[in-house]
């Protein structure tokens, strides 16, 4: 059985479940689909960004200025859906570059605090702008260019395997090399001649413009948006936990991590719902239970256990850098 | 009436309280090299100890204060022991989200526990107040000043005189060497984590009568807390007086003078970290750190 094979179709699969849901699926499976779809964007978004070694914690910033910037621009200009959704990719795509360049070389906390100072000072511009952005009392979308529920699911839809896209794009090319230096050494790497600098303002860019557009379909699919909705710690911390449950650094960790999130959520919000609070604390012993004990997430997890059965049965040993891609 | 004098003071009371939400936050940093981001949960948990044992046994925050600092070096000495000496060699990234994720579940056990309710201890200088000419002073945030004062004065004491104390500044100035000295640095950064914790948790005491409590108040102090130590450099409490100053009379001017201040006020940290890591990295009085 050839392992690439297995792999290929799988992404197949999930991609083609992700775009056919809408078409074909129940309500249940649409909003399912959906809520994983979005999950997706924002943790291979977050995930590009670790892979560069830059922390980010502070993820709904992106998810809500996008979500401000869609309503924005068609609530005021009356701007159609897909052009609405480009608004956002820009917006997006100048915080993450203003980020880079503002943390200019300082890396890991620097950058992780500033990206927590960022979604909360946004917060703040949200409430007290309440001219431009409804305020506290949040924001309704003007239904007149609303395109319809299918459009929107197929958006996300379209979103999620587009990012995932350009994330295997960018593992193809020399960026991931760069990334991998960068994110061992960056003195080292600008020895290499890697220019740090530019890398790290092109992932922000790119991230940052992605993780926006799901805060803008977001946007379109509920109708609403408020400060405490857009700039959600919630949001934040599962991009963060989706890529570390799966695996941190890989391309399909983020993937399998934002569904298995998204199935936590909803498992403990049938099973412990009555407890407020409870999804989250799961959520939170999840992350130090894998800072701790599963580093490389889910999919190294699998990776060990094949390991661990091929040398059973044939002894091969496994490459010690499996599963780094 | 002028509001100057008004603000002046309102700001300078303030101040003390910030340093001492900052300081711990600084320790940890300075000596375990870690940023604590659970240390608003452990203000959080402080500010319950004190409600709770107010509020069911009658006791004034300022009785109960010595023993919850003692509670929280035990919790901080535990965490540290259960969890952070785990990751004290791996990456950053470990540490960012271990310690965010420690106090993601630590604020979700306090709202299983206690609900998210808004609650506020109330002994009777919380509201109380006196005039100095056209000044008015809470006795609440004047008590706070004082037990800050007296805590940071404490630390700073600590460091300086004690044994321990010279060998947690030794650690925080060179592991290696402090090592060859026959420091024992992991009892070291298991006992400043632990001080560090139970200064946020005396941070927490101190704000139960003058703030509300709530499960979710220890976020946005972090955030101050970490713009104040920026502020003035990572690892130095001098540096951190100072960026409690600039933040509490930033804060305090801007809700006394511009229109709706109150409100922006509560971004104003947000824009000194942007505006620090812009101009000068380093903090005001902070010496490089390489992180």
């Amino acid at each position: 059985m050839n392992m690439r094979y297995v792999s290929v179709s799988l992404w197949v699969a999930g991609l083609l479940l992700a775009l056919l849901t809408p078409v074909f699926g129940s309500p249940t499976m649409v909003d399912i689909t959906f809520r994983t779809c979005s999950l997706v964007v924002l943790a291979v978004s977050w995930n590009l960004m670790a892979s560069a070694g830059l922390i980010s914690l502070g993820h709904s910033a992106f998810f809500g200025l996008g979500g401000y910037a869609a309503i924005l621009a068609t609530n005021s200009a009356g701007t159609p859906f897909w052009l609405s959704l480009l608004g956002s990719l820009v917006a997006g795509a100048i915080l993450g570059l203003g980020l880079a360049l503002i943390t200019g070389k300082m890396r890991g906390i620097y950058f992780a605090i500033t990206t927590l100072a960022v979604s909360e000072g946004l917060r703040v511009i949200a409430v007290m702008l309440p001219d431009l952005t409804g305020g506290a009392k949040g924001a309704y979308l003007a239904p007149d260019n609303f395109p319809g529920a299918f459009t929107v699911n197929m958006a996300m839809g379209i979103a999620a395997v587009g990012t995932c896209l350009i994330a295997w794009a960018i593992s193809r090319s020399r960026y991931h090399f760069a990334f991998r230096a960068m994110r061992a050494n960056e003195g080292a790497s600008q020895m290499l001649g890697i220019y740090p600098l530019k890398y790290r303002a092109a992932i922000t860019a790119i991230s940052g413009s992605v993780a926006s557009l799901a805060g803008a379909v977001e946007v379109w699919h509920g109708g609403y948006i408020d400060p405490a909705l857009a700039f959600d710690l919630h949001i934040t911390i599962t991009s963060q936990i989706a890529p570390i449950l799966g695996g941190i650094y890989t391309l399909s960790g983020p993937v399998l991590g934002a569904v298995a999130t998204t199935l936590i959520g909803d498992a403990t919000r049938i099973g412990l719902g009555h407890i407020e609070g409870a999804s989250l604390l799961v959520f939170g012993l999840i992350l130090v239970g894998c800072v701790l004990y599963l580093p490389q997430g889910i999919r190294g997890g699998i990776a060990q256990f094949l390991d661990r059965r091929s040398k059973r049965s044939a002894s091969t040993p496994m490459p010690a850098d499996a599963g780094q891609r | 009436m002028d509001l100057i004098p008004q603000a002046f003071s309102d700001a300078v009371l303030l101040a003390g309280l910030y340093t001492l939400m900052a300081v711990g936050l600084s320790l940890g940093f300075g000596v375990v090299r870690i940023i604590n981001f659970a240390h608003g949960e452990m203000i959080m948990l402080g500010a319950y100890g004190a409600f709770w044992l107010f509020t069911l046994f009658g006791v004034d925050p300022l009785i109960s204060l010595p023993a919850l600092i003692v509670v929280g070096y035990v919790v901080g000495w535990l965490l540290f022991k259960g969890f952070i000496a785990k990751v004290l060699d791996a990456p950053h990234i470990n540490q960012i989200l271990l310690t965010f994720g420690l106090g993601l579940a630590i604020q979700h056990i306090a709202i299983i526990l206690w609900t998210g309710n808004a609650r506020s201890a109330t002994p009777v200088y919380a509201t109380s107040s006196f005039l100095i000419g056209d000044v008015l002073v809470v006795h609440g945030r004047l008590v706070a000043f004082a037990v800050a004062v007296v805590m940071v004065a404490a630390l700073i004491a600590w460091l300086r005189w004690s044994e321990t104390g010279l060998a947690t500044r030794a650690v925080a100035e060179n592991r290696a060497a402090a090592t060859l000295m026959g420091v024992d640095v992991r009892r070291i950064y298991a006992l400043s984590f632990g001080v560090s914790c139970a200064l946020g948790v005396a941070t927490g005491v101190v704000v139960s009568f003058i703030l509300t409590i709530t499960p979710f108040m220890g976020f946005p102090m972090l955030v101050k807390a970490i713009a104040i130590v920026i502020l003035g450099g990572l690892g130095s409490i001098p540096g951190t007086v100072i960026g409690a100053l600039v933040l509490a009379f930033a804060e305090t001017f801007a809700s006394y003078y511009l229109p709706e201040g109150s409100g922006w006020a509560e971004g104003i940290a947000f824009v000194l970290i942007i505006g620090i890591l812009i101009l000068r990295p380093r903090g005001i009085l902070g010496e490089a750190v390489e992180t």
